[in-house]
């Protein structure tokens, strides 16, 4: 397979070792515009062919070599450039047109000018961060500094911590709320439900205890 | 020639419709491209329905104009490159055209667009006594940052754009440091929104910046005087009590 990547910056540095990773014996084609960048990255990447070119000579490349090129990846640190060369690759029938994106705000326009196969490196940031936010059930709301009291907020997101909690309630020395899904309080353990979430207050090392033993992250603040 | 019209912008939803309809009317423009700096009002919606090319600014930052012009120059398919406000409210097809004139016949190949208006207070008090200093052959701009710029396409992809406040004057440096054919046209008088007080200190501190960088990379300015220069200039705040 040969891969023409264009750019030479921190998007197209992923991209260059993901190509070959993927595809050890295809061709990679990597195009720069300042010729010191492209000596930089013929020492990084030995493997591939770099070219130094002017932004204005990399659509001509594009058309002069679509029967050879099998997949284009505009990948500079410019969202424009990446779609224009995105658009021609398109326009040349490259067979896989795959476009980085600088922006995510640019995503929808990237789609409404029909680039398929849009790369955005921020999807996976706030995936992440929703999934590790999502381990962390227990909330510290507020730990007195010089007394030994504690407040927490406990969130339960499933069947296994709510079980936890009805073990290990009622604790001596430990005073409990409920907020259930729609808002009402309930001070009766009895009434606890996935979705809702769990007020204590009481000694600090108790809640430390109970906390310990029902499991999940905490989230310190504020 | 064909004229691709760029207005760098955030948040001037009020201004969007009438500025792109307006520079659809002008003479041989093909077409209107605005590079939205991350609205949260309906600037880029607007500018959609009226028919302009939209792009989000590839890097988000503040002041991101320069990263605004770059992609505005990257995207755009005219011979030449027009950049304008969004905000000025008097602007007409003719203020396009004037701009333009110059590179259409041959005259030029940038030209930078000036005002009846006093120059602001960075162009007299930083940008011009730098430029005379430096670049004397620059001293003639009346309004060396103006943001009303025009130039061939191909010109823009020869130099690195400045991300913030500095671009215009790095642009005029180094397009006159390429040999580009420079002229400044006076295209009427501007109304427009004016910068608070508080814009200005960044400002004055990102033109000088690209100025003296630019002056000690030619070997005319000492490295050591231009960074104690800038150094005082950011301790400056310029505020009520400097006007």
């Amino acid at each position: 397979m040969r891969t023409l990547v264009i750019g030479g910056g921190h998007p197209a540095y992923f991209v260059i070792n993901a190509v070959k990773e993927s595809d050890p014996g295809g061709k990679i084609t990597v195009i720069e515009f300042t010729k010191e960048k492209a000596e930089v990255l013929s020492k990084t990447f030995p493997y591939a062919e770099v070219l130094s070119m002017r932004i204005d000579e990399v659509d001509d490349y594009i058309r002069s070599n679509s029967v050879v090129l099998d997949a284009v990846i505009p990948a500079t640190e410019s969202d424009s450039l990446n779609l224009r060369y995105a658009k021609t690759a398109l326009e040349s029938s490259i067979h896989l047109t795959i476009t980085v994106l600088n922006n995510p705000l640019n995503e929808e326009i990237f789609r409404k000018e029909g680039i398929k196969y849009i790369v955005n490196p921020f999807s996976h940031i706030s995936s992440k961060v929703k999934e590790i936010l999502g381990t962390y059930h227990v909330n510290i709301i507020y730990e007195f500094s010089r007394r030994n009291i504690l407040i927490c907020g406990i969130r339960i997101p499933d069947t296994q911590t709510l079980n936890r909690l009805l073990d290990a309630l009622p604790a001596e020395g430990v005073a409990s709320v409920f907020v259930t899904v729609d808002g009402s309080i309930e001070s009766s353990i009895e009434k606890l439900s996935i979705g809702g979430t769990l007020y204590l207050m009481g000694e600090r090392d108790k809640i430390k205890k109970l906390l310990k033993k029902i499991g999940g992250g905490a989230i310190h603040g504020p | 020639m064909d004229i691709s019209v760029v207005f760098p912008t955030k948040n001037r939803a009020q201004h969007v419709k009438r500025s792109v309809r307006t520079a659809f009317k002008a003479r041989n423009v093909r077409e209107v491209i605005v590079v939205d700096g991350g609205s949260t009002d309906k600037t880029v919606e607007i500018a959609e329905r009226e028919g302009a090319r939209v792009i989000v600014q590839s890097k988000l930052t503040y002041p991101g104009k320069g990263v605004a012009m770059r992609d505005g120059a990257y995207l755009a398919e005219g011979d030449i490159v027009l950049y304008l406000d969004i905000d000025i409210r008097n602007l007409s097809p003719e203020f396009i055209e004037r701009l333009a004139e110059p590179i259409i016949k041959g005259e030029a190949e940038f030209v930078k667009g000036c005002f009846e208006r006093a120059a602001g207070r960075v162009t007299e008090l930083v940008a011009k006594p730098l430029l005379r200093m430096f670049y004397p052959e620059l001293a003639k701009f009346s309004q060396p940052l103006s943001g009303e710029i025009a130039g061939l396409r191909e010109i823009f992809y020869k130099v690195e754009f400045e991300e913030g406040w500095g671009v215009d004057v790095g642009l005029l440096i180094d397009l006159h440091r390429l040999g580009v054919r420079i002229t400044e046209r006076h295209i009427g008088y501007k109304d427009h929104d004016m910068k608070p007080l508080h814009a200005l200190t960044d400002m004055a501190y990102q033109v000088a910046e690209a100025i003296l960088k630019r002056a000690i990379e030619d070997g005319v300015a000492d490295r050591l005087w231009a960074q104690q220069y800038i150094s005082r200039l950011e301790s400056i705040e310029l505020s009520e009590g400097y006007v």
